[in-house]
């Protein structure tokens, strides 16, 4: 079984961009997945707000019973987050390996217009690619 | 030589001497101007088959140029006159200089007496495109055909040149084909030549 | 614990590169084409920036991505940052800052080396053009995806006979969007 269950790309309006399931856990239809990039958009502003510390730059990691969330904000407002098994190592570099193969396979498209929804088979087989190889490393210990 | 520190100024751009062709730019750094220039032409045209004329065009201008840079650097000037003679140029020479590899193979056509075929795993142009499928066939390496056709249009050769996607058993992804078609003139010509 | 930022020459010694020549040649096909369609060097030059914008909004999220640079502490290092080690990994040559006013809000880039015009001579019919005009596109593009609204003018082109490319760099207003964000529509 895959540890990541599933990942979310957000551009910075609060718009889902990519979406893609990769366990059989936690698969949810489009709607839902609508609604919940919006609400961890909202959440994830929201923090940087809350947070006693000057500078916060957003949610990074949310730990619950059943699954942990990582979180990568870029600084143009781009959100990547995974939702993974709970206690799953090395997230932090999946999503900064993500975030290399989207300014790879997703901006360099001439067929790709900026903040819509993704659609790039060049960016879907280099991640899958990408969360594979991970499951191997993890595997592997 | 260009790129190492300050270039000396000379009067005339004609005096310069010619750079010996080791300067670099990050792959990326090509990769969106290559972006941009088909981006630039999707606004210009109605249909794939346009866009796929413009990006030839705008190819064919840098296959004039490239013959000529590489005649007088590589060459030292001499002059290909025969069929295989210049294939093999575009497939080694020009590719080495423009793409950094020799093209993975150079086949002759087995319908028409006229088609020479250039293949590649993958054009570094199509690097990280994604031609979405309501586009169909559409390849990008069109860039790539025209240089071809400036090439060996400039060097005597007149040929039609068009890039095509070819599927490959067991391969997730085609790879493209740079298909050229001499004109007659040039079929004639090398008979007479033997 | 965040990973330290990279210099230039070691992005540019990691990544693929390919010869300048391609991008040279490459770009004259680009300008050819638009002098050709637009015919008026005026069009062609806020063209040329339009396209530099275009390709700066994308290229940002890689800069970041390969050089580790967190939130510059101010424009000055800004500047720093995008001559050193933008120039560096997508160009090849490093460009140099100077010329800073009081404020710290404008300042020059200075581009001696410049693959974008490698044996370009500007006939006399386009005496107004701005060849390399893309890059002034590029920066601002850049700069604005990480909430920097800038200026950006040349004033040494060396195609016009000056001994370098100048870039004027003028911070306008650094406005980061706070939540709630204003509605786009």
């Amino acid at each position: 079984m895959p540890a990541v269950y599933s990942l979310y790309i957000i551009n910075k309006s609060g718009g889902l961009i990519y979406h893609k399931d990769y366990g059989s856990a936690g698969r949810m239809d489009t709607n839902d997945s609508l609604r919940l990039a919006s609400l961890w958009h909202s959440m994830h502003a929201i923090s940087q707000q809350l947070s006693p510390v000057a500078g916060c730059t957003g949610i990074e990691l949310l730990e619950a019973d059943t699954f942990d969330l990582h979180c990568f904000q870029s600084l143009t407002g781009t959100k990547f987050f995974v939702v993974a098994a709970p206690g799953t190592q090395n997230m932090e570099s999946l999503l900064k390996h993500i975030y290399e193969l989207y300014t790879d396979y997703v901006l360099k498209n001439p067929f790709y217009e900026m903040e819509m929804p993704i659609r790039c088979e060049l960016f879907d087989i280099n991640l899958t690619q990408a969360i594979q190889n991970d499951r191997f490393a993890l595997l592997g210990r | 030589m260009i790129g190492v520190g300050k270039t000396k100024q000379y009067a005339n751009v004609l005096d310069r001497p010619i750079s010996k062709g080791k300067q670099e730019v990050s792959l990326s750094a090509f990769a969106f101007l290559f972006s941009e220039l088909v981006q630039y032409n999707q606004t210009q045209v109605d249909n794939i088959a346009e866009l796929e004329r413009r990006l030839e065009d705008a190819g064919y201008a840098v296959g004039a140029r490239v013959l000529e840079l590489l005649c007088h650097r590589e060459k030292g000037n001499r002059r290909e006159t025969r069929l295989l003679g210049i294939l093999s140029f575009v497939h080694s020479t020009v590719w080495k200089v423009l793409f950094g590899k020799v093209a993975d193979s150079l086949e002759k056509g087995t319908e028409h007496e006229d088609e020479y075929m250039i293949s590649e795993k993958e054009l570094l142009v199509n690097r990280f495109i994604s031609v979405p499928k309501d586009m169909g066939t559409f390849n990008c390496g069109a860039f790539v055909a025209g240089i071809v056709r400036g090439v060996l249009d400039g060097a005597g050769f007149p040929a039609v040149v068009t890039a095509h996607f070819v599927p490959v058993d067991g391969q997730q992804r085609p790879r493209t084909t740079i298909l050229i078609k001499f004109a007659e003139e040039v079929l004639v010509r090398e008979a007479r030549l033997g | 614990m965040a990973p330290p930022p990279r210099s230039g020459d070691a992005i540019f010694a990691n990544v693929d590169r390919v010869n300048a020549e391609l991008f040279t040649l490459t770009y004259g096909a680009i300008v050819r084409q638009l002098l050709t369609d637009l015919e008026e060097v005026d069009e062609v030059n806020k063209q040329l920036d339009q396209m530099g914008y275009n390709i700066g909004i994308r290229l940002i999220d890689e800069f970041l991505a390969k050089s580790n640079i967190s939130t510059c502490v101010d424009f000055k290092e800004t500047a720093e940052v995008i001559a050193k080690v933008g120039f560096k990994m997508f160009l090849g040559v490093t460009a140099s800052v100077s010329n800073w006013d009081p404020e710290g809000t404008t300042c020059s880039i200075i581009l001696e080396d410049n693959p974008l015009v490698d044996f370009v001579e500007l006939p006399d019919t386009c005496q107004g053009l701005y060849y390399c005009n893309i890059l002034s596109g590029v920066v601002r593009g850049a700069l604005e995806m990480v909430s920097m609204k800038t200026e950006i003018t040349w004033v040494r082109d060396m195609l016009r006979g000056d001994d370098a490319f100048e870039l004027r760099l003028k911070l306008l207003k650094q406005v980061p969007e706070e939540y709630p964000y204003k509605d786009d529509e």
